[in-house]
């Protein structure tokens, strides 16, 4: 199989790994377990990796990882979780991981997006300003 | 000469003898007009052989004259005459061919004092053009110096600046984050989030 073609094909069992929009793993059990059956070992490695590389990517777009300085209430993860998921139009589920280099507020990536509302940005951008 | 020598003394001794016989031949042929003249010319001393001697005398004396005196002069002069004619012609010659040279040469030395001023001039044009383009090379080649100076001093000064603005922003930066970092607890960390989780909603 050509890069290409693996590539389709890894595409291809992401949507069927899909339910309701986010990654199910009943769904990627099933989908291991016939491509276990149908693929030798040899084709089964490389489209293996592309189905992982495209599952996690997905995994990725799902969350909503926050990286905060000092406290974050989980109402506040949780709204802004919300905040994504009506801006992307997909489920984001909020997931939170203390940063005190960010010095206050917070940075939250969702897939390759991300949003920064941290006081070292603010900073950074105050010194490009002024040099 | 001793011809006439001869003749001169059979003159003499002839003479007395003539003035012996004069009177008797005057008076022999004292008759008619040619007897009066002859009478005439007896009376002052010329008698015919006489005269015819003289005559003869004379004569040869001319002929030896011309033939070896004057004929000789008058060739040498004649000769001479040529050759003052010919040097005079040689020397008209010589000074028309002297002032001829002459002036070929004041033409050659007024064609040559041209040219050479020509030369001179063209020389101090050329040396002049030289001077004035090198002048005109040196200027540029300083105004360009000096140009490249002054931007080199410009872009220093300006990185200089950048450098100095930009470790100032680093180091007010830095501070304020250690401020930051030193002077924020966990409540107002808590407050700032909430803040900026009200802003994302906005």
């Amino acid at each position: 199989m050509s890069a290409a073609s693996v590539r389709a094909e890894a595409k291809r069992l992401l949507a069927l790994s899909l339910e309701g929009g986010a990654v199910s793993s009943e769904r990627v059990g099933a989908v291991l377990a016939a491509l276990a059956k149908s693929r030798s070992a040899h084709q089964l490695r490389p489209l293996l990796r592309a189905y992982l590389t495209h599952i996690r990517r997905e995994l990725a777009r799902g969350e909503a990882r926050i990286e905060h300085a000092g406290p974050l209430a989980a109402a506040d993860a949780d709204a802004i979780a919300a905040h994504f998921t009506k801006a992307l139009g997909r489920p984001v589920r909020p997931v939170a991981r203390r940063n005190d280099a960010l010095l206050a507020g917070f940075r939250v990536r969702v897939g390759d997006d991300v949003t920064d509302l941290s006081a070292s940005l603010r900073l950074a951008n105050l010194a490009k300003s002024l040099s | 000469m001793s011809f006439l020598s001869f003749l001169a003394a059979e003159t003499t001794k002839a003479a007395p003898a003539a003035a012996a016989h004069a009177p008797a031949a005057a008076a022999a042929e004292s008759h008619g007009p040619v007897g009066d003249i002859i009478s005439l010319f007896g009376s002052f001393g010329v008698d015919g052989p006489h005269l015819l001697v003289q005559l003869i005398n004379f004569a040869i004396l001319a002929f030896i004259l011309h033939r070896f005196a004057i004929k000789p002069a008058l060739g040498q002069m004649e000769e001479r005459n040529r050759l003052i004619e010919k040097g005079l012609a040689d020397a008209q010659a010589a000074t028309q061919r002297l002032a001829e040279a002459q002036k070929a040469a004041d033409a050659k030395l007024n064609a040559a004092s041209d040219e050479a001023a020509k030369i001179l001039a063209d020389a101090r044009n050329a040396a002049k053009a030289a001077v004035e383009a090198a002048k005109a090379e040196a200027t540029a080649a300083q105004t360009e110096v000096i140009a490249k100076a002054k931007a080199a001093i410009e872009a220093d000064r300006v990185k200089m600046l950048a450098e100095v603005r930009g470790e100032v922003s680093r180091l007010v930066v830095e501070t304020a984050a250690k401020v930051l970092e030193q002077n924020l607890d966990d409540a107002q960390r808590g407050r700032l989030n909430e803040a900026a989780v009200k802003q994302l909603a906005r």
